[in-house]
């Protein structure tokens, strides 16, 4: 028997879904992805590094935050360019908010009517319309920081290696400040309506990794961990995790040590390094009642919202320290254009994110790797369908389809960003 | 959506269709929150992949929306498709409109950028890329890279009427001043504002990043003037380098056949 998914409505990019069944085995689970390629690495070889976090921020529309700091970050390990302390704040502080608005999106309006059985979201704002107005106003928190601070939402424009084009005032900072205060009890609000939805019950043991540092919640910065125990720095990173493109796949896939799938996101930070959470999400994360380490992949849209919460705490508390120090300082400062290649992650909402370039005296880039999140957990996604089809096989078939949306969808995967 | 009463069955349906692309106009849309909502209560959503799990029952159309570019045989197949059941074909967005980041590749090795990347070539697609107006007619476009919000809730109510806005023929300077900004052409730092079309609200330079020209060349822009504006402090190759970003390039090429300059 062949399960077909022709298209996966709701997740961020184009992909559909085939699995072949025989006595009840499950024989291949396998994406058929149906994105163009649009060859971000290679038009980026042969051009001048300022136009790299200009043109790789346009793999993903909903995370262009990450590319872009991922690419900076990489661009001034290479160039060997000093950042001052209050660049590296309000970089935080976009990526916090980057967690903010794309977690909300995700978890609302893509995964949360998989779990109160509604087919179009437009029906869930009617239906949910507190709810949904509480959803609404934590994304434009998340997306007035990126704003105020990037310039615009969808693309930055104010980062760039070495420090920002333009610094928000201290009265944008502090309005900014208020928003994140009234924002934090509503998403404790959504929270308490997000404990009441039903996941299925699903376990398989697995690898998590994510970025991991000492004394705060890895997000911006760290090195690469698993709950197995692996620790290695980010350059390091492609000797751990190796990519590789099956013949005709345009995705490649990557595994940890050359065979086995690993998960990244949401669901892996919280289980690596949930006592680092700010105490609200912290309280939130008790009230949940999982068991940690929780091994159920539907649990992610939870941790989600465990996040959400935690980068509200987190950003506001960022912001206040912000008003202590000279925002002028964060204004780029001439640096020497330097020869050399280094890597950089960060911690994207999807999970870690991986560059890694190549640059020459004169600034021009001779090569570049990019690894995405969803490109990490692809064939992880892939295994814990395998496992999940035989139990949904007495279903009739519209009910499993159903229920293998809703599976992948609690991933959150980016197509658009595993092919980039 | 299904739609039951009579009331609602008047309202003009639209679907929003995504070829292979970011999808950041999608998101510049949703973005604008509420009011995107509000926006879509008057009109009956036949397909919107990112919001709606509902199989498209294929009807007629009086909007088709369409971002990304056709870069697969099933893109194209889906954007042909869209023509034929839209009464108006839109065009949202730099790379349907202009072909984008991808385009870039264009202007370089072609078909050959994709070693950069892939091991196993054979059976990928890989043509070069062409802009959406390539394959079929397109009634109007939203420009940008992404588009701008605030224009698109302007001008949807006259498209639902069936009329064609016109975006006036201003350069992105004519914002910018508005704005109260410093001219980044004073400052010396590269800017294409006065060549390409306004409507962006000026947001790069607000922001102090140089306009690289997303929304396209304006009707009467001036790429002799622009390029003499710029000549103390970017190369003809920076300048050339800088136009292909957002597959302004071959526009470029165009203007200065036709008007015989370069």
């Amino acid at each position: 028997m062949n399960i077909k998914i022709n298209h996966i409505a709701k997740i961020e990019g184009h992909t559909g879904f085939m699995a072949s069944v025989l006595n009840g085995d499950v024989k291949s689970a396998k994406f058929e992805v149906q994105e163009g390629i649009r060859l971000i690495e290679g038009v980026l070889v042969g051009r001048h590094y300022k136009d790299m976090p200009v043109i790789a921020q346009r793999i993903c529309g909903i995370c262009p935050v990450v590319h872009n700091l991922t690419s900076i970050k990489a661009i001034e390990n290479a160039m060997k360019v000093e950042v001052s302390p209050e660049t590296i704040k309000l970089r935080r502080v976009m990526e916090h908010a980057q967690f903010i608005h794309s977690h909300a999106l995700h978890l609302f309006f893509l995964s949360l009517a998989d779990f109160l059985d509604i087919e179009n979201d437009l029906d869930l704002v009617k239906e949910y319309p507190e709810e949904t107005k509480k959803a609404v106003k934590l994304r434009e928190y998340g997306m007035e920081i990126v704003k105020i601070i990037g310039g615009r939402v969808v693309h930055p424009l104010t980062n760039e290696v070495g420090g920002f084009k333009k610094v928000p005032t201290l009265e944008e900072i502090q309005h900014l400040i208020s928003q994140g205060e009234e924002a934090l009890p509503i998403a404790l609000q959504l929270g308490v309506f997000f404990q009441k939805i039903k996941v299925p019950d699903f376990i398989r043991e697995t690898e998590y990794v994510c970025l991991s540092k000492k004394g705060e919640y890895a997000i911006y910065d760290g090195d690469v961990v698993s709950n197995k125990g692996m620790h290695v720095d980010v350059n390091h990173f492609e000797e751990k995790f190796h990519e590789f493109q099956r013949p005709k796949e345009i995705i490649k896939r990557v595994y940890a040590d050359g065979k086995t799938s690993y998960m990244v996101g949401a669901i892996a930070r919280v289980n690596n390094q949930g006592e680092k959470l700010g105490w609200e999400a912290r309280q939130y994360l008790k009230s949940l009642g999982f068991k940690m380490p929780d091994f159920n992949p539907f649990h992610n849209v939870l941790y989600q919202m465990v996040e959400i919460i935690h980068c509200i705490e987190e950003s506001v508390q960022l912001l206040k320290e912000l008003t202590h120090m000279d925002l002028a300082n964060a204004v780029t400062k001439p640096y020497v254009v330097r020869e050399g290649a280094a890597a950089a992650a960060v911690e994207a909402p999807r999970g870690t994110l991986y560059y890694w370039v190549d640059i020459d005296a004169k600034g021009y880039i001779k090569n570049v790797n990019i690894i995405t999140p969803t490109a990490q957990f692809l064939s992880h996604l892939e295994d814990d369908i395998a496992k999940f089809i035989p139990g949904i096989l007495d279903a009739d078939e519209k009910a499993r389809e159903k229920k293998m949306r809703a599976f992948i969808r609690a991933y959150d995967p980016c197509i658009s960003c595993a092919v980039h | 959506m299904e739609t039951q009463n009579n009331t609602e069955t008047k309202k003009p349906k639209i679907a929003i269709v995504s070829l292979t692309s970011c999808e950041g106009c999608q998101f510049a849309l949703l973005d604008l929150g509420e009011r995107f909502l509000e926006a879509m209560g008057k009109v009956e959503m036949v397909d919107f992949r990112l919001l709606e799990d509902e199989e498209d029952t294929g009807e007629m159309l009086d909007i088709g929306f369409v971002e990304g570019t056709p870069i697969t045989e099933a893109n194209k197949k889906t954007l042909l498709e869209l023509r034929k059941r839209s009464k108006l074909l839109v065009v949202i967005g730099n790379c349907a409109a202009m072909g984008g980041i991808p385009e870039i590749k264009n202007y370089h090795e072609q078909k050959h950028t994709i070693k950069h990347v892939y091991k196993y070539i054979q059976g990928i697609e890989n043509e070069p890329i062409q802009e959406v107006d390539n394959f079929v007619k397109v009634d109007f476009t939203f420009p940008g890279c992404p588009i701008t919000g605030e224009e698109f809730l302007n001008y949807l109510p006259l498209l639902l009427a069936g009329e064609m806005p016109n975006i006036p023929d201003n350069p992105v300077c004519v914002e910018c001043k508005k704005k109260g900004n410093t001219c980044l052409l004073l400052e010396k730092k590269p800017c294409f504002g006065p060549m390409i079309l306004g409507g962006c609200d000026a947001v790069c330079p607000t922001a102090r990043m140089g306009c690289q020209g997303c929304r396209g060349l304006r009707p009467t822009g001036n790429v002799k003037a622009m390029r003499a504006a710029l000549k103390n402090f970017m190369s003809d190759e920076e300048f050339e380098n800088t136009t292909e970003i957002y597959g302004l390039r071959d526009d470029i090429e165009e203007w200065d056949k036709k008007n015989n300059t370069k």
